[in-house]
């Protein structure tokens, strides 16, 4: 393993799509090289940061209500 | 009724509301509306916008569904539409900014600095959140749909691919790539936190 084939492998690492031979090589490499280890810290912290940088909304129920009147007016006058 | 509404496929609502049937379009709204708005306000930035994506998304349902041939691929049949809504909405308000040039930063060969160990309240602060909301904003089109779908909207790497008419693997090269500028934007925002003693590998 090298740290190319390293960095190349964190999306899968990430996914769980590894087989755990190769998991264990990346572990074992990103022991032993510490700029891999930090680069993957790092990668995988950008991909949380990511996910918690927007809070998902919910459209009110009376807006839902409002568009489901008009797409059934509009679909049953087709 | 509305219990076996709620068991149905997809599939099997699709098949219905080509035939005109209100309730199965009512159960449609209710189970994608909340996935369509959400997405179309990460892509737009703008909840009015991304309101009136949602209505024109769903209008386009109506309009076009008879077009649909395989009934299974509503759901990603649906994100595309709402993906090129959103686009036209960013065309029409100018809001597509310079790109920055993505093939300088294929491999990032910065220094790197360990702020994974940083405490919570400066990663998760509002002006860090902000500072990646702007570098997500400022990726590439193609390569910013998709790091909001996979990475802020969760969806899958085979949903984002039939959305955006791109191969799985197109999708996984243009979601590493956006990633690692955001890994380098959060690192070089983040450096200001480095101590004294030097951090960098």
């Amino acid at each position: 393993m090298n740290c190319k084939l390293c960095s190349a492998l964190f999306q899968e690492y990430l996914e769980n799509t590894l087989s755990e031979d190769l998991i264990n090589e990346l572990n074992n490499h990103m022991n032993h090289c510490e700029r891999c280890g930090i680069f993957f810290r790092t990668y995988s912290l950008t991909v949380t940061l990511s996910r918690q940088v927007e809070t998902p909304s919910c459209v009110s129920t009376e807006k839902i209500q409002r568009l489901t009147a008009l797409l059934c007016e509009r679909l049953l006058s087709k | 009724m509305s219990n076996t509404k709620d068991k149905l496929s997809d599939a099997a609502l699709v098949i219905r509301i080509k035939d005109d049937d209100s309730k199965a379009l009512e159960e449609i709204v209710k189970r994608y509306s909340n996935k369509v708005y959400n997405l179309a306000f990460h892509l737009t930035r703008d909840a009015s916008a991304a309101e009136e994506i949602m209505q024109e998304v769903f209008l386009t349902v109506i309009a076009k569904i008879a077009t649909l041939t395989n009934e299974a691929y509503f759901a990603t049949w649906l994100y595309r539409v709402t993906t090129n809504a959103a686009y036209g909405f960013l065309r029409k308000e100018k809001k597509f900014s310079d790109q920055p040039s993505v093939d300088d930063m294929n491999q990032d060969q910065s220094p790197t600095y360990d702020w994974s160990t940083l405490p919570d309240d400066i990663l998760l602060s509002e002006e860090s959140s902000s500072v990646l909301r702007e570098s997500i904003d400022s990726l590439p089109e193609t390569m910013r749909t998709i790091v909001i779908m996979k990475d802020v909207d969760g969806f899958k790497n085979e949903e984002i691919a039939q959305s955006l008419g791109l191969s799985v693997p197109a999708v996984k090269s243009r979601l590493h790539r956006g990633r690692l500028i955001l890994r380098r934007t959060l690192s070089d925002y983040f450096r200001k936190y480095s101590d004294a003693s030097g951090e960098d590998v």
